[in-house]
């Protein structure tokens, strides 16, 4: 890399990620922060003029309002399942040593080395009404109908949590493997148990991790299209489908830019007032 | 050591989370080998007939080379840039590091569905339009770039300047500082990092759905086409295919090139 031998000049290695950001993230994005205040048209994705209509048609309708709730409801427990499931396997991985070590990271990496539209595919054929479990259950008598698995928000939490385990395992793992071993020897030395070492230590210092792990389930599942499409089905539907369904079903251009723009303002938001108030906790932990 | 009850539960929930992780591939591939014409359980007894229908068809092997080659270029992108950044960051960026974080990340942050939207209309408005795959090759860069940077940024995380300063007083050259100090560290971020951006676009779905061009189908495209009128076991037999793939690239990577990503 010639470029670090000049010693002025290590603002070079950050240039071309800027550049490429700056033109095909930030004009584009700009450029859809106009198309939200054109004005509809009729048969045409859009009009000549301008209008905030595109938003007011959002917050003055209870359906968007309510589809908006269900999203960040769908989110926030998704995010929650993740991490109940996920630490204590990344605590796992991170700490043990054993042969079948390799194995198991291989496995929490799967549901990554598969296309999202392949796990989504797997869960339909699990959770449907004539899927892999009902039939099942109903083969061993224990239910008489179908229990309600898909098309519902359980069945797209369910599929999401499967889908983005991986998110929340691996930034923890990362964390708990930077922590010094050392630390929890010490710890131990001073007559610590297993468990206050683990409160004391590992879990504070880990705690970064959980926040990557959090922030990054949350606007995965938040913004997720193709596992609330296909699971959700036409019942129910998430904000990022609508918006799809807007641009390319009805070719709403502007008001499907400004929904999708609604979605991640008050994703960021949530992100936001996250962060914060997990910097100060856990500044105050330590 | 003795293993204590908590060891053990704790040790069965894992082995529950890992069969949970399992079970809707397992499944696919299950369906795969049906000798059945359509989706049932039990299968009708096993076969590999539905593997020999899928390599026939033509339309699914095209997919599997779009997909290679732009989940390729992507990678050798992102993995310069993004590595370049991640070093930047960590090394020179000062007061500004947290914004530059912020900026690198931009892209995981925003939703991928207003991303792929946002880059339609930008290719539209600039002329090109979804011709050629410049557009998809451009949002699978996005996509995988905040993961190279994480990875490496992770890598160098416990760098200390004082290593660069030590190595400096003893005389080494800034090349030999590069080659001996950095490069060591972050060698299994940028390794890991371009596995995981390999992965992430070898997935993607939304961004290339909607920035596809007549013809430039990838195979989660073609497979999501294909599964909204099609409900033969072929769907999976291309879905087994594809996980196994990815399964030997993985295992060649860290068998053959003897990478222990999980160790920095």
């Amino acid at each position: 890399m010639p470029v670090l031998r000049r010693a002025n000049s290590p603002m070079l290695l950050f240039l071309p990620a800027l550049l490429v950001l700056a033109v095909f993230l930030l004009v584009p994005y700009l450029n859809i922060l106009v198309m939200s205040f054109r004005t509809p048209g009729q048969g045409i994705p859009y009009a000549p003029g301008w209008t905030f209509g595109n938003y007011t048609k959002f917050f003055s309708d209870w359906f968007f309002i309510g589809q908006m709730a269900n999203t960040l409801w769908i989110g926030f427990a998704t995010t929650l399942a993740c991490l109940l499931i996920g630490y204590p396997v990344a605590l796992q991985l991170a700490r043990g040593s054993d042969r079948l070590r390799g194995l198991r990271y291989g496995i929490v990496l799967t549901p990554l080395l598969v296309g999202v539209v392949i796990r989504s595919y797997g869960w339909t054929i699990l959770l449907g009404n004539n899927g892999v479990i009902n039939r099942t259950l109903i083969g061993w008598g224990l239910i008489d109908g179908p229990l309600p698995l898909m098309y519902n928000g359980l069945g797209i939490i369910i599929a999401l949590t499967h889908v983005l385990l991986p998110f929340m395992i691996l930034p923890v793992m990362g964390a708990i493997q930077g922590i010094d071993p050392a630390l929890g020897l010490a710890a131990r030395s001073l007559g610590a148990g297993r468990s206050t070492v683990f409160r004391r230590v590992t879990l504070p210092l880990s705690l970064p991790g959980v926040q990557a792990g959090c922030i990054l389930v949350f606007v995965l599942s938040v913004s997720a299209y193709v596992t609330p499409a296909l699971i959700g089905g036409l019942r129910v539907k998430t904000v990022a489908v609508s918006v799809v369904d807007a641009l390319i079903d009805t070719f709403q251009w502007p008001f499907g830019s400004a929904m999708a723009l609604i979605l991640s303002v008050v994703g960021g938001l949530c992100v936001l007032a996250f962060a914060r108030a997990t910097r100060m906790k856990w500044a105050a932990a330590r | 050591m003795k293993k204590r009850p908590a060891d053990v539960i704790f040790s069965v929930y894992c082995w529950l989370v890992y069969a949970f992780l399992l079970t809707p591939i397992f499944i696919v591939v299950l369906a795969s080998l049906n000798a059945g014409n359509f989706l049932t359980f039990p299968p009708q007894g096993l076969s590999f007939r539905w593997y020999v229908v899928f390599f026939e068809n033509e339309v699914f092997r095209r997919a599997i080379v779009t997909s290679l080659w732009v989940a390729t270029v992507a990678t050798l992108i992102s993995g310069c840039i993004g590595t370049a950044a991640a070093i930047y960051h960590v090394r020179y960026a000062g007061r500004a590091k947290e914004a530059v974080r912020l900026t690198m990340l931009a892209p995981l942050l925003l939703p991928e569905v207003l991303t792929a939207i946002a880059l339609l209309f930008f290719v539209y408005s600039i002329g090109i339009g979804t011709r050629g795959m410049v557009g998809m090759v451009v949002g699978h860069v996005l996509l995988t770039l905040p993961f190279v940077f994480m990875n490496v940024s992770a890598s160098l995380e416990s760098f200390d300047p004082d290593w660069d300063l030590a190595a400096r007083s003893l005389g080494a050259g800034r090349l030999m500082r590069f080659r001996r100090i950095m490069l060591p560290m972050i060698k299994p971020g940028v390794i890991g990092g371009c596995m995981f951006a390999f992965i992430i676009s070898f997935d993607a779905f939304t961004i290339s759905f909607l920035l596809k061009s007549v013809g430039t189908s990838t195979l989660p495209i073609q497979l999501f086409d294909y599964l909204r009128t099609n409900f033969t076991p072929e769907a999976a037999a291309v879905s087994s295919f594809s996980v196994a793939l990815t399964l030997v690239v993985v295992i060649f990577t860290e068998k053959v090139l003897g990478l222990k990503i999980r160790r920095f």
